[in-house]
């Protein structure tokens, strides 16, 4: 019967349809379900009984009437609810216990009705009042849902303006309703209190007297905190604390009240006086009509306010009162479309100006004074205009007799936040008012004009001498403020943009600030050894922001750069010269290539181009190198060359320059195609070599090839790379047909580097244009010359600089019958003096042949692969059986045969599969070579820098899965110990899955673990490097290799290893013994050479570090049996004679110390 | 836990000023333009084949124990009552740490050496000289290998009592019963907690 009339209840107050359907579906269910259906029903009857209206009885259908406002069936459905409230709203007056909750949401749920009229809100009101002091005895759900009742009248604007028109100022139903909920401490009822409380505050027009009380209602709450309590309710201290807020700054009809409360509340402490602070700045904010709410209380904050900041130490405090500080000037300057009169900020402004200019004399408050005044000026460009001369000149007067170093510091400071502020009022003046633009235009600039040479040189002159510390924050402050002083624009008459300093100025500071980034250079190694290079780069960065400004002071830095360069010798070098030269020139191309510049008028007008300072750079290096003709003797220490250093810096020019595009003009226009057929080489062919030279002098006729810009954008990227392109090409041809000298090694890798990166941010289409895949053969020589012998090393080089930037569409040319490809895909050359590097150079040329090889439609071209795999096969099958060449010269064959493999691999060539069987067994052959392949097999799947999608490379997402199931797992079986029958095929195998896992990520070999583990437990047994018949080289890279995948499948999947612990713990502390320099001594191997130290101390380490990671993984009773011998072990190894061995056996001893 | 700190105001050191391995050697520069450095002046200027992945070498060269690393193992204890460390506190220093025999005359590596670590408490009176002191024992027995004898003591003159104090770290004994009681040896662990 109870679940009728609640259903019959709920029917009544829903307007909802569906959920009307639902409630008649769920009874006409529960009277089908009945057994004793003839009593439900009479329940059912009954329960609906009470709402049936004469109206609607024939049918029980109860709805409301739609249709006509005015209609009969209106006038009985408004009759209706007034029914229900009268009925819901005397159980507040009565029935308290029962049905508060019940009746409160009834109520809530007839507000919504159709026929509720605004005359009911007031009765809701009236009725619910009537509860009085029992509300504080309610359940906190019960009152919550009063609240949300009370405010679904209040903000409801009919009922608003009913409240209003009946009650009028005196609002006497917010008097009931504060007495009723005026102790609230539920902090979810709070939320709605307060809100409540701001709408009466804001909206309903309340009498002074009205609004004092509704204002001594929340501000007994402030500062309002929350208990924590252990089942989070959704709000936070903080959000309470905002709503508290709200209500403060709802309307300044309280501003009277308001201001004193908050001023008087600040003392007390810190955490309290952020939420004061807050609330003030929300009051200020929010207040309309500044004249009369808020400059009244202006000198009170401010007296309040001055302290927080003078004498506070707490950062947030003291940027809170700032910030409150800041808003007073904002709000007195108006709004962007309205200003107010200029006396109420100048009032402001007075008053602050008033009380600290004297403290800028003291340097104990010089900061915090000058912070205070910063903050007010800078608020708004009006006050800026109208104060910061005068500013100026106290900073100036304070600094001619300045108290301390450190007070000098602190007035510059001030002195270059004042400027970065004035560079940011500037970049924003159109966002305010049109008339701050005006007074930009026509403010006074004498008091700018002069800081340079009667602040700025004065405080660098006194301090450059000897500088100590302190002194050199000074000049480190010097050294910005002048980087800000060239930054400043000012507005001319027609209102166009200009550098505020002379073109003489600030070519003055230009040279001046150059000076400390030569001096490396200009001085020698006695006079420069201040290992402090502060100020230096302070001084790097200042003039990149001078540079991109007053864009005529690259050039002036060229020149001088240029002429340090020039002044000195560098066939002999000394180490002191040439780090100095590093220094200078990485500087000089991060000053010029790390920004683009802007277009920035000055005095002395000048054709602007985005590419000028690069252009600058490249064409000031390209004249000065070489800086030697003859290549320098080997140098021990293995620095570079003065020449690899100029190449070095054209190399980072084209990167920092990239980036810089990247940075202004965004991701899409380096990937933006390039319009129209291109035929840059062409073009280059016409031009003269010192093109460049040409074009930064400005040369009429030499601009040709390149359009001055006239707009920003992807445009400048492309003649970026088109100027790139000229520089690798000019470089190309003087590395290949000019003398041979200056071209070191390390020269060569930079220009390779350098070559690959432009190549590679070309798109296809120039790319095939600019015939790159033939001129990486040809070096972008003229046909007509003839080409002079040059090395191996240094064609090789060259050509894969450009190989590896190319997309594989451009390269098919390359694999015509007679192409450049199969000679290098096949080729076996006889490498002279220097096998490694060359073969290394050959390896990697077949690798991105192999790899960007694209079937095109052709016929032969498709055999290509399939020639060159088979030609590698037979190869091998020789190598290692009939015609073996000697070990040096296979290994470098070999490495270019597993090269090309890894290359066609990467992108699962077909081909590749039928030459693993060919592979197999040559690992397996008895001559020794055999074994050379075996432990070389891992370079097919190992990580290659070129075969990346940077460089265009075709790589398969699975092709290392790929190539392990083909290529080492069939070994797996055959490599298991315990084959009497055939040792020498067993370690092969071993050797060869071994050096391929060790390169494959975990995930490729996982599902081979116990297979796998066995062997590894195998390779590190003392007796499997006796069965090598290279036992050094073979015998530790399968060790290392062994130890390495340990740690991963360690790292991964411990488990495995559980069943064999004692081999591992067994296996790895020999293989420390055997490598430890004792024992390597006393058999007299290993430690002679430098690889030889170095490969044993590795063992070292992964075997240290393969014990350290077990008993964490394993449950203690696996290890304890262990933990004795190997505790001493360990802390023996603690003393290893290499350093990070040892850190690594602190680790293991403190892991191996927790077992007990 | 509020109670009153033996020295409410110790001066503290930043960590770019304590001593460390890096700044003996010429270090590289890192200024504002070395973004590309490792591009355009590589340590191994030579990026193919197998020599470019091998970074062994520099720094797997010998280099047997010396005061340095000492001074790194027990200058990243925590302080028991300031949130710094010993080295910060400069408890702990470079030039107290002596090694004898010093680490180039050891005429062979498993010869016995002894390390003698001098302690300086912040004040004269500290009343944790002996936990700090005793952390110090455990950190070094704990991480140097067993040739190793330790030796700590507080720096003549440091300390009101600096001889009982001296004379209670260096007895083994008393030493393992202080270790025993489970408030300092909490205490202990707690102090180590920072050390890597």
């Amino acid at each position: 019967m109870a679940q009728f009339k609640q259903w019959a209840l709920e029917y009544v107050l829903s307007d909802d349809e569906p959920a009307q359907l639902e409630i008649t579906k769920k009874a006409a269910q529960e009277i089908e379900s009945s057994r004793a259906s003839s009593t439900v029903v009479g329940n059912w009857a009954a329960s609906v009984q009470q709402w049936m209206t004469p109206a609607s009885a024939e049918d029980d259908h109860m709805d409301d009437a739609d249709g006509d406002e005015g209609g009969s069936g209106d006038i009985i459905a408004r009759a209706k609810v007034l029914r229900l409230i009268g009925f819901f709203g005397a159980m507040f007056s009565y029935d308290h216990k029962a049905g508060i909750t019940a009746s409160a949401k009834a109520l809530r749920q007839l507000r919504s009705t159709k026929s509720f009229k605004p005359n009911m809100g007031a009765k809701i009101l009236d009725d619910v009042c009537k509860i009085k002091e029992d509300f504080r005895l309610q359940t906190a759900v019960t009152r919550l849902e009063i609240y949300e009742l009370f405010l679904g009248l209040i903000q409801d604007p009919a009922v608003s303006s009913e409240l209003k028109h009946k009650y009028g100022s005196s609002c006497g139903f917010v008097v009931d309703l504060l007495q009723v909920c005026q102790s609230e401490r539920d902090p979810r009822n709070l939320m709605i209190w307060f809100k409540i409380l701001a709408l009466l505050v804001s909206d309903y027009d309340p009498s002074p007297e009205v609004a004092e009380e509704i204002f001594k209602v929340f501000s007994a709450y402030f500062p309002i905190s929350l208990r924590s309590s252990a089942t989070p309710i959704g709000i936070t201290a903080e959000d309470l604390k905002e709503a508290v807020r709200s209500c403060f700054s709802a309307h300044q009809r309280v501003a009277n009240l308001a201001f004193p409360f908050l001023l008087q509340k600040l003392d007390q402490g810190d955490a309290v006086t952020l939420d004061i602070l807050k609330t003030i700045k929300a009051c200020i904010e929010q207040y309309e009509n500044p004249q009369a709410n808020i400059v009244p209380h202006i000198e009170t904050i401010w007296n309040s306010l001055k302290y927080e900041v003078r004498n506070g130490e707490v950062k947030e405090t003291i940027d809170a009162t700032l910030d409150v500080l800041r808003t007073i000037a904002r709000k007195l300057d108006g709004t962007a479309a309205y200003k107010l009169d200029v006396s109420l900020l100048q009032g402001y402004v007075d008053l602050v100006s008033r009380d600290c200019r004297d403290d800028l004399a003291n340097p104990t408050y010089t900061k915090q004074a000058g912070l205070l005044l910063m903050t007010v000026i800078s608020a708004n460009i009006r006050a800026y205009v109208l104060y910061n001369a005068g500013f100026i000149d106290t900073i100036r007067q304070n600094l001619r007799q300045p108290k301390s170093p450190s007070h000098t510091r602190d007035l510059l400071l001030l002195l270059n936040s004042l400027l970065k502020t004035r560079m940011e009022l500037f970049r924003d003046r159109r966002k305010g008012h049109p008339d701050d633009v005006e007074s930009l235009r026509t403010e006074s600039r004498s008091h700018l004009d002069t800081l340079f040479h009667d602040v700025y040189l004065p405080v660098w002159t006194d301090k450059t001498k000897e500088p100590v510390s302190e002194e050199r924050d000074v000049l480190k402050q010097v050294i910005q403020g002048l980087a800000l002083l060239v930054s400043q624009q000012v507005l001319q008459s027609d209102g166009t943009p200009v550098l505020l300093c002379s073109g003489s100025v600030c070519s003055e500071i230009c040279s001046f600030l150059s000076l400390t980034v030569t001096k490396g250079l200009s001085l020698s190694s006695n006079d420069n050894d201040t290992e402090d290079t502060a100020l230096e780069d302070e001084a790097v960065l200042a003039l990149r922001t001078i540079v991109m400004n007053y864009t005529g002071g690259y050039a002036e830095l060229a020149g001088r750069v240029k002429a340090e360069i020039k002044k000195r010798d560098w066939t002999h070098p000394s180490e002191y010269s040439l780090g100095a030269l590093k220094d200078l020139l990485s500087r000089f191309t991060f000053i010029g290539c790390s920004e683009a510049p802007t277009n920035i008028a000055t005095d002395t007008p000048k054709q602007f181009s985005p590419l000028q300072h690069f252009i600058t750079l490249t064409a000031s290096l390209l004249e000065v190198f070489p800086l030697s003709s003859e290549a320098e003797s080997i140098r021990l220490d293995e620095s570079a060359s003065a020449n690899a250093l100029v190449i070095s810096s054209l190399h980072a020019s084209v990167i920092w320059f990239r980036d810089a595009c990247e940075a202004k003009y965004g991701k899409e226009a380096l990937t933006s195609t390039f319009s129209g057929n291109q035929h840059w080489l062409d073009e280059f062919r016409q031009l003269p070599d010192d093109w460049l030279l040409q074009v930064q002098r400005g040369d009429g006729d030499s601009s040709a090839a390149l359009p001055l810009l006239k707009e920003d954008g992807p445009e400048v990227y492309h003649q970026f790379l088109k100027l790139d392109l000229f520089i690798v090409r000019y470089l190309y041809r003087s590395a290949t047909v000019g003398p041979r000298g200056p071209w070191d090694e390390r020269a060569l890798v930079q220009l390779s580097q350098m070559a690959a990166l432009v190549v590679r941010s070309l798109d296809e289409e120039l790319q095939v244009s600019c015939n790159l895949a033939d001129e990486a053969f040809n070096f972008f020589r003229d046909a007509d010359k003839p080409s002079p012998s040059s090395s191996e090393l240094l064609t090789g080089l060259l050509t894969l600089g450009i190989l590896q930037g190319l997309r594989p569409g451009a390269l098919t040319g390359l694999y015509n019958p007679g192409g450049q490809a199969p000679r290098f895909l096949c080729g076996t050359p006889d490498f002279g003096d220097s096998p490694s590097r060359e073969s290394d150079i050959r390896a990697a040329i077949g690798a991105i042949l192999a790899n960007k090889y694209k079937e095109g439609p052709s016929t032969p071209e498709p055999l290509v692969m399939k020639q060159t795999l088979d030609h590698w096969g037979t190869w091998l099958k020789e190598a290692t059986t009939s015609s073996p060449p000697d070990a040096s010269t296979f290994q470098a064959h070999t490495k270019i045969a597993l090269n090309v493999i890894a290359g066609a691999a990467a992108r699962q060539d077909k081909h590749v599969l039928a030459l693993i069987p060919t592979l197999h067994q040559a690992a397996s052959s008895p001559h020794p070579n055999g074994e050379i392949l075996a432990r070389s097999l891992g370079l097919i799947v190992k990580q290659n820098d070129l075969l990346t999608p940077e460089n265009h490379a075709v790589v398969k997402r699975f092709h290392k899965q790929w190539t392990y199931s083909h290529l080492a797992k069939p070994l797996l079986q055959p490599a298991q110990p315990g084959r009497p029958a055939d040792p020498l095929t067993t370690t092969r195998y071993r050797i060869a899955v071994l050096s391929v896992i060790s390169n494959c990520p975990f995930s490729v070999y996982q599902d081979d673990l116990p297979l796998l583990i066995r062997l590894l437990v195998t390779a590190l047994a003392g007796s499997s490097r006796a069965e090598l018949a290279d036992d050094e080289e073979t015998g530790w890279s399968q060790t290392a290799a062994a130890l390495g995948v340990l740690v991963e499948i360690l790292t991964h999947e411990s488990g495995a290893l559980t069943g064999y612990l004692r081999e591992v713990i067994g296996g790895v502390t020999r293989v420390y013994q055997e490598c430890s320099p004792q024992t390597l001594r006393k058999k007299n191997e290993g430690v002679g050479t430098q690889w030889g130290a170095a490969r044993t101390a590795l063992c070292r380490r992964l075997a240290l570090q393969v014990l350290g990671g077990i008993p964490s993984r394993f449950e203690e009773r696996h290890v304890r049996a262990y933990a004795l011998p190997t505790q001493r072990m360990l802390a023996a190894a603690c003393g290893d004679p290499v350093r990070r061995v040892r850190e690594v056996a602190r680790v293991a001893r403190g892991s191996w110390a927790r077992v007990v | 836990m509020e109670r009153d700190l033996d020295n409410a105001n110790p001066t503290i050191l930043n960590v770019s000023q304590l001593p460390s391995r890096r700044r003996t050697g010429p270090a590289a520069r890192h200024g504002p333009d070395s973004k590309c450095d490792s591009i355009v002046y590589p340590k191994h200027h030579w990026p193919y084949g197998a020599s470019s992945s091998s970074d062994e070498g520099e720094d797997d060269a010998e280099d047997p124990v010396d005061a340095q690393d000492v001074y790194d193992l027990i200058s990243t204890i925590s302080d028991p009552e300031h949130p710094h460390t010993l080295g910060q506190l400069s408890v702990v220093r470079l030039p107290d740490i002596h090694l004898t025999p010093t680490p180039a005359e050891l005429p062979d590596p498993d010869s016995l050496v002894t390390v003698l670590v001098e302690l300086t408490p912040t004040i004269n009176h500290c009343s944790l000289a002996t936990v700090i002191g005793l952390a110090v024992r455990c950190r070094l027995e704990h991480t140097l290998p067993p040739n190793y004898r330790v030796d700590v003591r507080m720096k003549a003159g440091s300390h009101a009592q600096d001889d009982q104090v001296s004379k209670q770290l260096g007895d083994k004994e008393r030493v393992a019963a202080a270790l025993e009681n489970d408030t300092l040896q909490r205490m202990v662990d707690k102090m180590l907690e920072t050390c890597a």
